[in-house]
């Protein structure tokens, strides 16, 4: 008999629960789950911004299609490749924020069976309405002529910090006292991970190297000093952004997808701010700007079907019209117009990250 | 097949019992007192869900300290009044899913004639107007201390950017900066009455006004300080105006976080529904009533501005830069220990009869606690060489007087001398009380110091208040007197002393070190 005795029980339980909501509390769990679907569970650990698309109903649904359910837990991105309280735990696979974090695996001994950058999202600065208008005037953000999105001069305007400019002096005259950028911190997080590495290679002139490092260091910690407290967490930066507003957080670093999916959780709030007279949230994409890339690393061989459902266009449709994420070569799947008032740019200028050793001798710099 | 039919439907019914259970959670929150006027907010939600709801109110200092012992707090969410003490304390990350609730520049409200004698009404005020009024004699405020409460805190740090002339960020060699200690210190000894408390402060000044005391100036949240004048105009007193120092205030983000005692998923649940209904619109918009900020909620939300006071909660203030952990921890030692104005201090101990035994061992505990350095830096609330300190051991006379400067060697002194003493005879409180108030109007330079008198009893007293209440209103300074209270103390003599002198009673019973760490956050 195809159906077991316990099976059928279960399947009537089911139908007797539904109508007080117990179906789906019996469906998560693990021990009924094989009862409701022959599905392929994977262990691994993710980055925290892409917790909000692997719970989106609709891309659960289709990581189903694919007979795939995952079990994903978040951690740092430094972390999961290199904390052995992580990796002990045999994850099948591993999907941080940046391409990087592949060789700081290979260096932890992670035995990577393949890997594919699967999402991206550049790093942006979020900012606010009566900021864009002064670096228009001052000069520093200007309107690209392709695509129409504004683009940061993130050189001039660290130039600017690191020579004590005020905000006035950006023509900024809404904001008292000095001009301030502030991340995460790049020790714990990805995205201020990845700003650091940007910072130091604009600082240099050129993507970073160790030589390089040695001269131009301060230069970089000297922005980070200027910080003060930093957060722990790219999705806690961007709260802080957003509750705080243009006098508490004139200028954060982000990822581009963040304000997408915070516009899209609640269309009727993103009309509200629209449509209001206070600071709107703007988007500057720094010129050039780096690329958070999202690598899959593949472990256990059951993985490479993951990866092939992610990078169906399905899977690559969902995760730019429901969470603002772009695609494998920083291209947007399917149509391109503008989501949630945030139009595509189309980036010409992105620049490498520096190299792991060179990256990790900065951070130590950094906490010392 | 009947026997599956039973057992599928036992755990049906199990199933829709646990769905009922569900509401009826027991949930607990420790906040800062500027919450209280949201608590009925939160409790229509419980009532609603059937769920029952407890508040404690603490400083947001001790809430950071709270989560900083091994052991935590008890309390299910943590709503302090900025996260920085939870970035700062947390180091076990025991909160999960702290979210902004509101955002509360703290700002200095000025009693409206004083603002328009001083020139600063419908003008940029910035810190070094403030410093130079203090300096002057022309203002002196009300101001919760930076080591206990966040307003305090908040005051400090603006207090400290501004010193630097507009650095960006306080770094640890500011703090060693001569000019910068100055300044600030400078500032602080406009400081006229201090509390551990936002919410006790904010009551203090209408209490006082309503008896006709009326305080130059209160450091406190824009919302608290609107929350102020609604009972002011009540009562028919002036408002204090609103000035937002133009070069920068310190915002708190009033977060709501999460802590898993491991209580199962319906308080966690709970929790997060409560986050919901908190950020729904129709409560959104109740909050902001109350003279909260909520950023992107446009002006349908937020608050009417108040333009005779000069409150507009749309009108844009630059946020100081918080510094590093480290840094602020550096700053506040820095406060405890250099810059607050100096405490001037007569501790009444009560070595009746009555003490033999436990109470004895406990006021020797609570010495300990107070005259070793190591101890009282824990929780920051060490002497410095400029407090002055009395100590009066009392039983139905005053048996001794005790005095020394808060240095180590002082401090050593005074617990040798408490050591000597052992219970027996009556108990007048009054009669110390007395003695306490003659020594702290006979000290030199009184302007100098924050003054305050600390009653420690077990409860009942011989004599009369009257005598006392006679020499208090003819001091020339109005000197609060704390009480802390042991064991199951009748608490009302003192109460009735804390209240007709601006002070409050705190009870030793179950933490003595903590009501006294409460109590100095008072002087």
């Amino acid at each position: 008999m195809a159906i077991s005795r316990r099976a059928l029980g279960l399947g009537l339980l089911g139908v007797a629960a539904a109508g007080t909501g117990g179906y789906l509390t019996l469906k998560d769990r693990p021990e009924f789950r094989g009862y409701l679907g022959n599905k392929a569970h994977l262990f691994g650990f993710i980055g925290g911004e892409k917790q909000a698309f692997l719970a989106d109903p609709d891309v659960v649904h289709a990581l189903g299609g694919y007979g795939l359910e995952l079990d994903a837990r978040v951690a740092g991105s430094v972390e999961m490749v290199r904390e052995a309280a992580l990796l002990s735990q045999k994850p099948q696979f591993l999907w941080p924020s940046s391409s990087i974090m592949v060789d700081l695996a290979r260096k932890s001994g992670v035995a990577i069976r393949n890997d594919q950058v699967v999402l991206n999202s550049p790093v942006v600065v979020y900012t606010w309405g009566p900021v864009v208008e002064g670096l228009k005037k001052s000069g520093l953000v200007t309107v690209a002529g392709k695509g129409g999105y504004n683009q940061l001069d993130l050189k001039a305007l660290l130039d600017a910090i690191l020579a004590g400019k005020n905000w006035s002096d950006l023509g900024i005259d809404e904001l008292y006292g000095r001009a301030r950028i502030v991340s995460t911190d790049p020790n714990r997080s990805n995205s201020g991970f990845m700003f650091a590495g940007l910072v130091l290679s604009l600082m240099s002139g050129d993507v970073a190297t160790q030589e390089l490092l040695a001269e131009h260091g301060d230069q970089a910690m000297a922005i980070f000093r200027s910080m003060g407290l930093k957060s722990s967490s790219s999705g806690k930066l961007f709260d802080q952004y957003i509750a705080g507003g243009l006098g508490a957080e004139p200028m954060v670093v982000g990822y581009e997808n963040q304000l997408v999916e915070w516009a899209l959780a609640d269309p009727a709030r993103w009309q509200r701010v629209q449509a209001g007279a206070g600071a709107k949230p703007e988007i500057l994409y720094p010129r050039p700007t780096v690329y958070s890339a999202h690598p899959l690393i593949v472990i256990d061989p059951a993985v490479d079907r993951l990866l092939e459902a992610l990078t169906s266009p399905t899977l690559q449709q969902l995760a730019w019209s429901k969470h603002g994420f772009r695609g494998p070569l920083g291209t947007v799947a399917g149509d391109a117009d503008a989501i949630a008032g945030v139009r595509p740019a189309e980036i010409e200028a992105v620049l490498p990250m520096p190299s792991a050793d060179v990256m990790l001798a900065l951070l130590n710099q950094m906490d010392g | 097949m009947p026997k599956t039919l039973t057992s599928v439907l036992l755990l049906a019914f199990a199933v829709l019992l646990a769905a009922c259970n569900s509401s009826h959670v027991q949930f607990s929150i420790v906040s800062g007192s500027e919450n209280t006027v949201l608590q009925p907010i939160v409790e229509e939600f419980c009532a609603k869900q059937g769920a029952t709801c407890t508040f404690a109110y603490e400083g947001s200092l001790d809430i950071g300290l709270g989560l900083q012992r091994p052991a935590g707090l008890d309390q299910d969410a943590v709503w302090p009044a900025s996260s920085v003490w939870v970035d700062l304390f947390d180091s076990g990350r025991k909160v999960r899913n702290l979210t902004s609730i509101a955002q509360m520049p703290v700002i200095l409200g000025v009693r409206k004639s004083k603002a328009a004698e001083l020139g600063w009404v419908g003008k940029p005020v910035f810190m070094k107007d403030i410093l130079a009024a203090v300096k002057d004699g022309k203002l002196k405020f009300l101001m919760t201390s930076a080591t206990q409460s966040n307003s305090g805190a908040s005051a400090y740090l603006a207090m400290l950017s501004s010193a630097l002339g507009g650095k960006e960020v306080i770094e640890p060699g500011d703090l060693d900066n001569p000019n910068v200690r100055e300044t600030v210190s400078a500032l602080l000894q406009g400081v006229e009455r201090s509390s551990g408390s936002s919410g006790w402060l904010a009551d203090l000044y209408v209490d006082s006004a309503s008896k006709g005391t009326v305080y130059d100036a209160m450091w406190n949240y824009e919302a608290t300080l609107k929350e102020t004048n609604d009972k002011l105009k009540q009562i028919g007193k002036e408002p204090l105006y609103a000035i937002y120092p133009a070069d920068g205030v310190a915002v708190g983000d009033s977060p709501l976080g999460f802590i898993d005692h491991g209580r199962g998923p319906d308080v966690e649940k709970f929790f997060t529904d409560l986050l919901a209904y908190l950020q729904s619109d129709a409560v959104r918009k109740r909050i902001a009533d109350t003279g909260r900020r909520l950023p992107l909620g446009g002006s349908a939300i937020q608050a009417a501005p108040e333009p005779d006071w000069n409150f507009d909660p749309g009108k844009l203030v630059t946020s100081i830069r918080m510094p590093e952990p480290a840094v602020i921890r550096k700053a506040l030692d820095l406060y405890q220990e250099a810059l607050r104005k100096p405490s001037l201090t007569a501790l009444c101990f009560d070595f009746s009869g009555s003490m033999e035994d436990k109470g004895e061992k406990q006021l020797q505990a609570a010495a300990q606690f107070l005259f070793t350095p190591e101890k009282a830096s824990e929780v920051l609330v060490q002497w410095t060489p400029s407090d002055h300190i009395f100590v009066l051991p009392f039983d139905s006379v005053v048996r001794a007087n005790f005095e020394a400067t808060g240095d180590a060697a002082g401090q050593a002194q005074l617990l040798a001398d408490v050591a000597d003493q052992h219970a027996g005879g009556g108990t007048d409180m009054y009669a110390c009380a007395q003695q306490a108030l003659q020594k702290i109007t006979a000290t030199a330079n009184l302007s100098k110091y924050l003054p305050a008198i600390i009653i420690m009893t077990d409860g009942r007293t011989d004599g009369s208040a009257d005598a006392f209440l006679d020499q208090w209103r003819n001091a020339p300074v109005r000197v609060p007197v704390f009480g802390i209270t042991f064991g199951d103390a009748d608490k009302s003599q003192l109460a009735n002393l804390a209240q007709a002198t601006s002070a409050r009673v705190f009870d030793g019973g179950g933490d003595l070190a903590g009501a006294f760490r409460a109590a100095r956050g008072y002087n």
